[in-house]
C-alpha cells in the first residue's frame, strides 16, 4: 500500500526518532511512505490564530501536492500536522467566505486544490488498513510483562467531529496497538487529557503541570512506561520529561515512546536503532525487554 | 413495551450531603426518541422522587440539564437514549454531574464560579452614547453579523469549562465560555469599550492550551477556541502586556517568521527568539541529559518553491 507521508517540522527536528521508527515499522508492514514533495509547515497549531486565510491556504497547498502525487491519502505521525491539515481542508469545505479568499490565494500561488485529498493518521492507517493481525505476524519479539499506558492526547481525537476515526472518550487504538506486540495495555484517566507542549510558548508552568498530571495518572494505574501518537507530545513527555522532573521534585520518571518505537521493538529493532531515549531505555532495560 | 422500544438501564452517580456519593440504577422503556431528559422524568416521577436534576426547556436553548453521559459533557435534553445506545453497542447508560463543578445534589451542580466567569468579561454590549439616547443608530454590517452568530450562540451550559484542563490547573483562566462571550464583543463594531476588553481577555488568552475539548463538547457549535485564537490576534494592541502575553506574542511571532522565512519551523531559531539563549540553554542540557542533542541539530530543509508561500503570506 502506497501514502503520502508528511513529517512535520517537530518529525524532522527534535522529534526525528519519531520518523526513523515510523519509517522503520512502515517497511516491514510492506507500507511503502512517499514523502509529500516540497511539503511545507502545517503552522504549528498556532498560525492560525495569525491569519485563517494563510493558515487554510498554507495546508491546501501540502493537500494539493499530494494530488499532484497521484494520491489521496496523506499520513502523518503527528497529531498537530493532522488536526491542522483536517481543520483547514472542513473550513475550507464548510465556509464559503473562507473559500473566496483562500481560493484567491491559493490562485495567485498557482496551486490547484480539488478537495480529495486528505490527512489521517499513521496509528488509523496501521489499524484500519495495515491491520491489526498483519501487524501480529511481524511480531518478532514480543513485549511480555510490560505495562504500556496508552496515551492519546489531544489532536489525534478532537474535535470528534473533524477527526472522526473514533469515540474521542472511549477510544481503543493504542491499546489495540499495545495489545498486538504482547505488551499489557494500561488505561489510565488522563490518557485522553493535554500534555500541556501548547501552553510551552506562553505559561510553562502551567504547561509542565499539565505534562506532570498525564504522567502521575499513567503512574497510578501502574504502568512501567507510555506511548502516545504524536511528534509534539513526544517533545513535551520525552525530551521534556527531565525538566518535568525536576520542577515537580519526582523520584520518579515515566518515559514516553512514539507508538511505532513500540511497534519496532517488538518488530526486532533495537531500542538504539528506534532512538529510544535515555530514561526510556533505562526501565526498558529493567523490565527486560532489551 | 411496543416492538420499537427497548430497555435501558441508566446508571446516575448521585450525591448528597448526608451519604456523600453513590450508585443507583433504574430501568427504563425508551424509543428512538426519547431524550435523556426524559428518561430522567420518568424516574423521577414514576421511580424516584428523590432524585435531584436541572432540566428547563428540552430543546437545547437553555444550557440547564449539562451533566457526562457515558463520560461525554452533553445536554440530556440534545441526547436521545437509542443514539448512545447504539454509539457504545450497550443498553448501559451512566449519568454523573459535570466535572469541575462542585455538587450539591445528584446531577445538580454549583455554577457560581461559571457565571462569576462569565460576568468577568462584560457579556453585554456597551453601545455609542448617541445610540443610547435615541440619537443615532448602529448598524451591523452582514459580514460583521456572519463574523460573530457563532460565537453569540453560547447558553450558558458550562459543559466546555467541565471539560477544560486549563480553567482547573490555572486560575487566572477566564474558560472558555466566557472567551467566546468576551470575543463576541470584543469584535462587535458598536461596542465602545475595546480597550477595556482587551484588558480583560488577553493575558487568559495565552493561558488556553489547544486541547479543543471546548470544541469538542459544546452543543452549539460555538468553538470557543477559536475565539481565543482571534483574540489573540489583538494582542499586539495591547501595549501594557503580562509576562504571559509578551513571551506568547513573541513565540507566534518567532513561528511566523520561520515559516516566511523557510516555510518550515526552524525548532532552534524559534527557541531562542521565544525563551533567550539562558532558556533554551538550559533545555539543551535536559535533551543531552535524555540523549536527544543530536536531533537539535538535525539541517534543517527549506521549501524549494519559497515563492508560493511568499504569495500565500502575502509578501
Amino acid at each position: 500500500m502506497k501514502v503520502a507521508y508528511y513529517p512535520g517540522c517537530a518529525t524532522h527536528g527534535l522529534s526525528k526518532d519519531v520518523d526513523i521508527a515510523t519509517k522503520k515499522v512502515a517497511d516491514v508492514l510492506g507500507l511503502e511512505l512517499v514523502e509529500v514533495e516540497d511539503w511545507n509547515c502545517c503552522g504549528g497549531g498556532f498560525l492560525d490564530e495569525r491569519d485563517e486565510k494563510v493558515h487554510t491556504a498554507l495546508n491546501l497547498r501540502n493537500l494539493s501536492n499530494v494530488e499532484k502525487m497521484g494520491l489521496e491519502k496523506m499520513v502523518t505521525p503527528c497529531s498537530v500536522c493532522l488536526q491542522s491539515h483536517r481543520l483547514a481542508s472542513t473550513k475550507y469545505k464548510e465556509n464559503r467566505d473562507l473559500r473566496k479568499e483562500v481560493d484567491k490565494k491559493l490562485k495567485e500561488a498557482n496551486i490547484n486544490y480539488s478537495g480529495k485529498a486528505t490527512a489521517e493518521h499513521i496509528v488509523w492507517i496501521l489499524v484500519r488498513d495495515v491491520g491489526l493481525e498483519k501487524i501480529k505476524s511481524n511480531v518478532k519479539k514480543p513485549l511480555t510483562g510490560l505495562k504500556v499506558g496508552a496515551y492519546y492526547g489531544c489532536q489525534m481525537l478532537r474535535p470528534e467531529q473533524v477527526m472522526g476515526f473514533e469515540p474521542s472518550f472511549h477510544p481503543h487504538s493504542m491499546e489495540d496497538l499495545i495489545s498486538v506486540t504482547g505488551a499489557t495495555p494500561v488505561s489510565f484517566p488522563m490518557q485522553t487529557a493535554c500534555c500541556g507542549f501548547p501552553l510551552m510558548g506562553s505559561n510553562p508552568k502551567i504547561g509542565l503541570k499539565l505534562a506532570y498530571n498525564v504522567m502521575n495518572s499513567a503512574k497510578s494505574k501502574e504502568a512501567d512506561i507510555m506511548v502516545h501518537p504524536c511528534s509534539l507530545c513526544h517533545l513535551q513527555l520525552d525530551v521534556t520529561q527531565l525538566k518535568v522532573k525536576a520542577e515537580f521534585n519526582l523520584p520518579w520518571t515515566m518515559p514516553a515512546i512514539y507508538i511505532t518505537q513500540l511497534l519496532g521493538l517488538s518488530f526486532g529493532f533495537s531500542a538504539e536503532e528506534l532512538g529510544i531515549s535515555k530514561i526510556a531505555q533505562q526501565i526498558l532495560k529493567e523490565k527486560g525487554v532489551i | 413495551m411496543s416492538e420499537k422500544e427497548q430497555e435501558i438501564v441508566v446508571k446516575i452517580k448521585r450525591f448528597s450531603q448526608d451519604k456523600g456519593n453513590y450508585w443507583q440504577e433504574y430501568k427504563v422503556n425508551v424509543d428512538r426518541f426519547t431524550q435523556m431528559t426524559e428518561v430522567l422524568r420518568r424516574i423521577k416521577t414514576e421511580q424516584d422522587p428523590s432524585l435531584s436534576y436541572r432540566a428547563s426547556c428540552h430543546m437545547a436553548v437553555c444550557g440547564s440539564c449539562g451533566m457526562k453521559i457515558n463520560g461525554e459533557p452533553r445536554l440530556a435534553c440534545k441526547t436521545l437514549a437509542l443514539d448512545i445506545v447504539k454509539k457504545y453497542n450497550s443498553n448501559v447508560i451512566t449519568l454523573e454531574p459535570m466535572d469541575y463543578f462542585q455538587p450539591i445534589k445528584d446531577l445538580v451542580v454549583d455554577l457560581d464560579d461559571f457565571y462569576d466567569r462569565m460576568f468577568k468579561v462584560k457579556p453585554r454590549l456597551y453601545p455609542d452614547k448617541e445610540v443610547l439616547e435615541g440619537k443615532a443608530e448602529q448598524r451591523l454590517k452582514p459580514e460583521d453579523q456572519r463574523e460573530l452568530w457563532k460565537f453569540e450562540q453560547c447558553i450558558w451550559c458550562g459543559l466546555c469549562v467541565s471539560g477544560c484542563p486549563s480553567v482547573r490547573n490555572d486560575p487566572e483562566f477566564l474558560g472558555p465560555a466566557a472567551h467566546a462571550k468576551g470575543y463576541r464583543f470584543l469584535a462587535d463594531p458598536r461596542d465602545t469599550i475595546y480597550e477595556e476588553r482587551l484588558k480583560i481577555l488577553i493575558d487568559s488568552s495565552w493561558r488556553c492550551t489547544y486541547c479543543y475539548q471546548c470544541f469538542n463538547v459544546c452543543p452549539r457549535d460555538v468553538e470557543p477556541v477559536t475565539t481565543i485564537k482571534k483574540t489573540r490576534a489583538h494582542t499586539r494592541f495591547l501595549k501594557d502586556r503580562s509576562a504571559v502575553a509578551e513571551i506568547g506574542e513573541k513565540h507566534i511571532e518567532a513561528i511566523e517568521e520561520s515559516i516566511k522565512d523557510s516555510g518550515m519551523i526552524k525548532e532552534a531559531e524559534v527557541y531562542l527568539k521565544t525563551y533567550g539563549v539562558i532558556a533554551s540553554l538550559t533545555d539543551l542540557i535536559y535533551a543531552f541529559q535524555n540523549g536527544k542533542l543530536k536531533y537539535a541539530f538535525v539541517k534543517e530543509m527549506k521549501v524549494k518553491n519559497m515563492d508560493q508561500i511568499r504569495k500565500i503570506m502575502g509578501d
